[in-house]
């Protein structure tokens, strides 16, 4: 026992011993601590002083009149009523822009004569819904072309999210509503909703970036007012590469009214089916790279998709069932004088390849006929930015190929259709914009005649909230 | 066989770099000074450029790809060109909110600061002034922030990147030392900008703005608004002036007040002698003690 007890006192005597030590050993450590913080909150003083001073000095700063401030501390108690509310999300708005195009427009040719007029083989006007921005500077005299409202925010980490919808005076569209992923490795990007299909290069962007007042000629007979605006799948890849090349896909459902189409309908006795949908396939790849100061962007876009185009009109009926490609090639080259002055060459050729049949129907008889078409045009335009505010432009537009066959006999139709347009636009800031265009557009005839149409178009654009970008 | 072992090589060794896109020159310098040879840069903006309008050229968009830092200079300045190519760039790496975005504006307190916002008002901005990086006490805290997010993307380099930032620290405070003596020579001194570019440099040495010719930001002068300022800029010695503005108007209302037209560069680039950081500060010093 006596020995037991001798043994615990040893050990314990050790162990305090060793507690001791340990103890000292700690003090040390805590000692080392406080000397090295010491050390970094005086290194850290050091640092703050710069912004102390700059504190100082920013009283010596004449303090601007502030017309505001009475106003502000009365805002300000109301304020507080609003933050009662707890659960306010105000936080999470997204950005908003709502753009406003309105038009002055005077023509040679009355709003009716204008509706009546024809492209021989490629265009026709017919009435349509008028909720989105349709056909804009429509009709002469005073227009409203669209009031769009615009709005972007992410949806979470995975997604962005963007709307677009046009308001007319007689309704609202949604012209696009579509999700972009944000994460996804590899260079790989899906976009999935309703958007303007990156065929060419005009088509993914809206009429208030457009650089002319008016559509070019080749994207008015071959996509209609609204452009290739189709709900589906887009995936992009941009590849590793030191320039940029970006390569695409689409697939879209194909609605578009001038070159595709899915409802199946019914002409005289035939019922033509609808077809397969998805209808429409896109590709793309475009590419760009600096030389200098001078960039150039170039892309090779092509579509695929069924035809399915029913028009009635005062009891004629006549329709085309088919299929149809699309080819486009096009290519910018902008040379940056400086950060604002620039000359912009942007030029798209756009080729369409339709085979099919073709119906008409005046009521009592029924008309097939096996329908070949291939057609081709293009714009090439040339903008100069020469002030921080100005800008002028002239653009040049030609239908060069329209090539119909029916039922294996070429028809006689006008293969030179030109348009011109030129255009000097003054831009305040860049959320308001004031275009003067004036053109002639040689393309349209009635009863075999060419109707030249000459117009002037003063334009007015507004843009609040959110800041949007400035294209490329 | 050989050219394929070229491209691994090729290839291991532009993985083995940190890729950095930044939007302006002096952004650029931070990381080179910060990153040297284990970093390869991509600057956006000239130097000569207007820094609110730089052209999106989609050839900025090939080398976002492949970034694995974003730095910004933030506070909007670059809402008019970024957001889009940062959009198409198809790189997660670098989206806001990611370790591989890097906005300065966050490391230091920015001035005038709007209490509200309007765009009557012209292009405010509203979190501040977004010139901040004319004020060259501001360069230290924004080289330590470039380097340590820089050691957080690439650990195994973070000791050399740390011991450039020393070094760097260790000239740039020098240097401060020599420009704190000679510019607080020009305090009181009363100037006229034409856009507030100079706002942080001015208030760090008490240098008195009295008014610009801008008469809001981002609108030209107007006659009357010159007019105004002439009528209220008694005294004053300089009219400084950005290299991307027009000169006219400086030069005429120089001529009216007997003012002298003062051409500053704002950026590394904005012209051949400012050609890095150092050289920036010291070429806006000896335009003034010209």
């Amino acid at each position: 026992m006596k020995k037991a007890m001798l043994l615990l006192s040893i050990f314990s005597l050790s162990f305090a011993q060793e507690n001791l030590e340990e103890l000292k050993r700690q003090l040390e450590e805590q000692r080392r601590l406080i000397r090295e913080l010491e050390k970094k909150i005086e290194a850290l003083e050091k640092a703050q002083k710069p912004e102390a001073k700059q504190e100082d000095k920013k009283e010596e700063k004449p303090i601007p009149a502030d017309r505001t401030l009475q106003l502000r501390s009365k805002y300000e108690e109301r304020l507080k009523a609003f933050q009662i509310s707890p659960f306010r999300q105000t936080a999470f708005l997204p950005d908003i822009s709502l753009i406003v195009d309105t038009s002055f427009v005077g023509r040679n040719k009355k709003d009716k004569e204008l509706g009546e007029l024809k492209i021989p083989g490629l265009y026709h006007k017919h009435e349509h819904d008028k909720h989105g921005h349709g056909a804009l500077n429509e009709k002469r005299g005073f227009n409203l072309n669209y009031a769009e409202l615009f709005f972007y925010a992410p949806v979470d980490p995975y997604f962005d999210l963007y709307a677009t919808i046009p308001f007319s005076e007689h309704g609202a569209e949604v012209e696009e509503a579509y999700a972009v992923t944000r994460g996804l490795p590899g260079g790989f990007q899906l976009k999935v909703g309703k958007f303007r299909s990156s065929f060419g290069r005009l088509n993914s962007q809206h009429p208030h970036a457009w650089d002319f007042a008016t559509q070019p000629l080749v994207y008015k007979v071959f996509f209609g007012d609204d452009g290739l605006t189709e709900k589906g799948i887009q995936i992009n890849w941009l590849a590793p590469t030191p320039f940029y090349l970006l390569l695409g896909a689409e697939v879209l459902q194909g609605e578009n009214e001038q070159s595709f189409g899915t409802d199946g309908f019914k002409i005289g006795t035939v019922e033509v089916s609808e077809t397969r949908k998805p209808n429409l396939y896109v590709g793309f790849v475009k590419t760009s790279f600096d030389v200098g100061n001078l960039s150039i962007l170039t892309g090779l876009s092509y579509g695929t998709g069924h035809s399915r185009i029913y028009h009635k009109h005062e009891g004629e009926e006549h329709a085309f069932a088919g299929k149809t490609k699309l080819y486009g090639f096009d290519l910018t080259a902008r040379y940056n004088l400086d950060s604002i002055r620039y000359i912009s060459f942007q030029g798209e050729y756009i080729y369409k390849d339709s085979k099919g049949t073709g119906f008409e129907h005046d009521g009592s008889t029924l008309n097939t006929e096996e329908v070949k078409k291939k057609q081709g045009g293009f714009y090439s335009q040339l903008v100069f930015k020469f002030d921080k505010r100005w800008r002028a432009g002239i653009q040049y537009n030609l239908i060069n190929k329209n090539y119909v066959k029916k039922d294996g006999v070429k028809e006689d139709l006008p293969k030179n259709l030109p348009a011109y347009y030129a255009m000097l636009e003054f831009s305040p800031t860049e959320f308001s914009r004031i275009r003067l265009q004036a053109g002639q557009n040689r393309a349209f005839y009635e009863g075999g005649r060419r109707k030249t149409v000459n117009e002037v178009i003063l334009q007015f654009n507004f843009a609040i909230g959110a800041h949007g970008a400035h294209p490329f | 066989m050989r050219v394929m072992l070229f491209i691994l090589i090729l290839v291991g060794f532009s993985l083995a770099q940190l890729k950095v896109v930044a939007t302006y020159p002096w952004i650029g310098e931070l990381v080179k000074e910060i990153g040297k040879d284990k970093v390869k840069i991509h600057i956006i903006a000239k130097g000569t450029d207007d820094p609110h309008f730089v052209v999106p050229k989609p050839s900025h968009i090939a080398k976002m790809r492949d970034a694995n830092l974003l730095i910004i200079q933030g506070a909007s300045i670059e809402i008019g060109f970024l957001p889009p190519l940062l959009q198409q760039s198809n790189n997660p790496r670098i989206q806001p909110g990611r370790e591989g975005f890097l906005d300065l504006s966050q490391f230091v307190e920015l001035i005038e600061k709007p209490q509200r916002v309007s765009r009557e008002m012209g292009d405010v901005h509203p979190e501040g002034n977004p010139h901040y990086n004319l004020d060259p006490h501001n360069i230290p805290i924004l080289a330590r922030a470039v380097a340590e997010r820089m050691c957080q993307l690439d650990s195994p380099n973070c000791s050399y990147y740390r011991a450039n930032l020393e070094d760097f620290l260790g000239r740039w405070n020098a240097k401060l030392k020599e420009w704190d003596r000679e510019f607080s020579k020009l305090r009181g001194t009363k100037v006229i900008s034409y856009h507030k570019l100079y706002d942080y440099f001015l208030s760090r040495y008490g240098i008195v703005l009295v008014g610009t010719l801008e008469p809001l930001p981002g609108i030209p002068p107007t006659a009357k608004h010159i007019e105004n300022l002439t009528a209220q800029a008694q005294g004053v010695k300089f009219i400084l002036q950005d290299v991307y503005h027009e000169k006219r108007t400086a030069e005429y209302l120089a001529k009216r007040l007997n003012a002298k037209v003062l051409i500053l560069p704002h950026d590394v680039g904005a012209m051949p002698e400012a050609k890095d950081l150092f050289s920036l500060f010291d070429e806006i010093l000896r335009r003034f003690s010209q």
